[in-house]
């Protein structure tokens, strides 16, 4: 009599996907550009990047990873070759490729080195937006190079153990500038965009040749450095990106016929102990305002409830369909 | 807390407590299956079948109030239900509980059989589905037990215990049976402690609540 079941048909599932700026305050740019002063024993593999120079909260890291270790001083003198750049290399590889016979490979150029931008868990809500990267990098000369992902151009994306693979692209928006691949001349393209790990991998062959602007196998691990300062150079200092969430949504279709729910338990409603209705207008016309929808299950125990933003007049002359909306 | 815009009409849902407790369970027991509409908040005293510009007009103090936010705690929301009844009803079904106020020992049993008047054409009699009775503190019960109603989803709600935190506790039945604490423990300095026991007929939505106070022995 209070309780009306749900039929089969009323239920319906969605599944919608929602996007969002990346840095913090929402700004769709981010332009200012700061590390921390603080000595940290992770500065030989990765830097955090801030927005503001009381550092706060981190937007991205930026890391240096190469095959024969290179870039950085050894763990070990003893054991050449072995030092941070390798590690990372081999954990991006691991991460990218699960293959560890496998070299990067930027648009059939492969490369032994690399530079990753990786963004901080608490900027994003569940993967990166591909056609939304938009991000400058400036070179020795003041030259300044736009790059972004191929997904508008190449809108079927390649997958690997990372998911989603793209290109990075000269180019803004997911487009080229030139209409075609986009691609350095002779080092394939400048980078892979990797949204579902949110992980943009930079080829350094591609943009030594290009921006130019180049790496060290110096071992004083300046190459983090070195990228950082192409980043937030004043020529550059626009890096844009957007995230996207997919939020499964589950509607529930409530439907009161003409000659349902049209009195009220609502101790305002009847009369004193004897269950009277208050105004005899409503004995034969009553009207009953729906402010509250609850969902039950078989026990009557309720599992979800909505408020209407304004009650609902409901009386033997009308009907309501009402739409809810649960989000998990 | 807050007021929802009311330039239109829109739904805001959220899972109850009780949703987001089933809901991590994983073991299906969260399955919406029906669903109530409730008025909750509305003043019919504000109801003017005597307003000047017509019956169009009589919910007008009504329909123009801004809604409250919903409340995740299922018990302080869908208090009072909208009921499908035959046009012409003049009598809304209230319950008899035979009570209106509790008050026992320590140790004392207790049981109530509750009715429902104004109900299926009938002046009394007792809901094919039960009733839901609700305590607001079960420390204060060696038992809490709905009795009368079998099927599984009923039975497991039953059985359902708690780890002696003061918590509430709802159990279904035709009637209810339960015996008071016998622990001093709880009474600290005072003589008396009390609750409020709550009862819904689970078919006519219509519902009651009495005060219960227990006196150290």
């Amino acid at each position: 009599m209070s309780y009306k079941k749900l039929d089969s048909e009323d239920f319906l599932v969605s599944i919608d996907s929602v996007t969002s700026t990346v840095w913090s305050d929402e700004a769709p740019t981010l332009t200012t550009f700061f590390t921390s002063s603080t000595t940290s024993t992770n500065d030989p593999y990765y830097k955090n990047v801030y927005k503001t120079a009381s550092t706060g909260s981190v937007q991205f890291a930026i890391a240096y990873g190469d095959k024969k270790g290179s870039g950085s001083a050894n763990y070990n003198d003893l054991v050449p070759g072995a030092s941070p750049t390798r590690t990372v290399y081999g954990q991006f590889r691991n991460l990218v490729y699960g293959d560890e016979e496998l070299d990067f490979n930027f648009g059939g150029t492969t490369s032994e080195f690399f530079w990753a931008l990786s963004i901080e868990r608490a900027r994003y809500k569940e993967k990166l937006l591909p056609g939304t990267l938009n991000i400058k990098i400036s070179g020795s000369l003041g030259k300044v190079f736009e790059l972004t992902d191929n997904s508008v151009d190449t809108p079927t994306a390649t997958f690997l153990e990372c998911g989603r693979v793209y290109q990075l692209i000269s180019g803004s928006n997911g487009t080229s500038y030139d209409g075609g691949t986009g691609y350095s001349a002779e080092s394939g393209s400048y980078g892979l965009f990797l949204p579902d790990i949110s992980t943009i991998i930079l080829n350094p062959l591609a943009l030594s040749g290009s921006v130019p602007f180049s790496r060290t196998d110096d071992s004083a691990g300046e190459n983090i450095e070195k990228m950082f300062n192409a980043i937030s150079g004043s020529n550059a200092a626009s890096f844009a990106i957007n995230s996207q969430e997919t939020l499964s949504s589950d509607y529930v279709f409530i439907r009161a016929r003409n000659s349902e729910f049209n009195y009220s338990e609502n101790p305002s409603f009847i009369s004193g102990s004897t269950g009277d209705v208050l105004f005899p207008s409503q004995i034969n016309s009553p009207q009953t305002f729906v402010t509250s929808v609850g969902l039950y299950n078989d026990v009557n125990e309720l599992l979800a409830i909505c408020k209407l933003s304004k009650p609902l007049t409901k009386d033997f002359t009308k009907e309501t369909l009402l739409r809810v909306k649960l989000d998990f | 807390m807050g007021f929802l815009s009311n330039t239109t009409v829109t739904l805001d849902a959220i899972l109850t407590t009780k949703g987001r407790e089933l809901l991590a369970r994983g073991d299906g027991s969260f399955r919406i299956t029906q669903f109530a509409l409730s008025d909750d908040e509305v003043d019919y005293s504000m109801y003017n079948p005597t307003h000047p510009s017509g019956s169009g007009f009589y919910g007008e103090a009504i329909e123009n109030m801004p809604v409250l936010e919903a409340f995740p705690d299922q018990t302080q929301v869908m208090k009072y239900k909208l009921v499908t009844l035959p046009r012409g009803t003049a009598r809304m079904p209230v319950l008899d509980l035979g009570y209106s106020q509790l008050t026992l020992k320590q140790g004392a049993a207790f049981s109530i059989r509750p009715q429902t008047l104004n109900y299926l054409s009938q002046a009394q009699a007792y809901e094919t589905n039960g009733y839901t009775f609700t305590i607001s503190d079960v420390r204060l019960f060696n038992s809490f037990n709905g009795i009368g109603v079998d099927t599984p989803e009923v039975t497991a709600l039953n059985s359902t215990t708690t780890i002696g935190t003061a918590v509430s506790k709802t159990v279904i039945g035709t009637s209810l049976s339960s015996i008071i604490t016998t622990i001093n423990t709880l009474f600290g300095t005072n003589s008396t402690l009390t609750a409020t026991l709550q009862v819904v007929g689970r078919d006519s939505g219509a519902r009651a609540s009495i005060p219960v106070t227990i006196k150290k022995i």
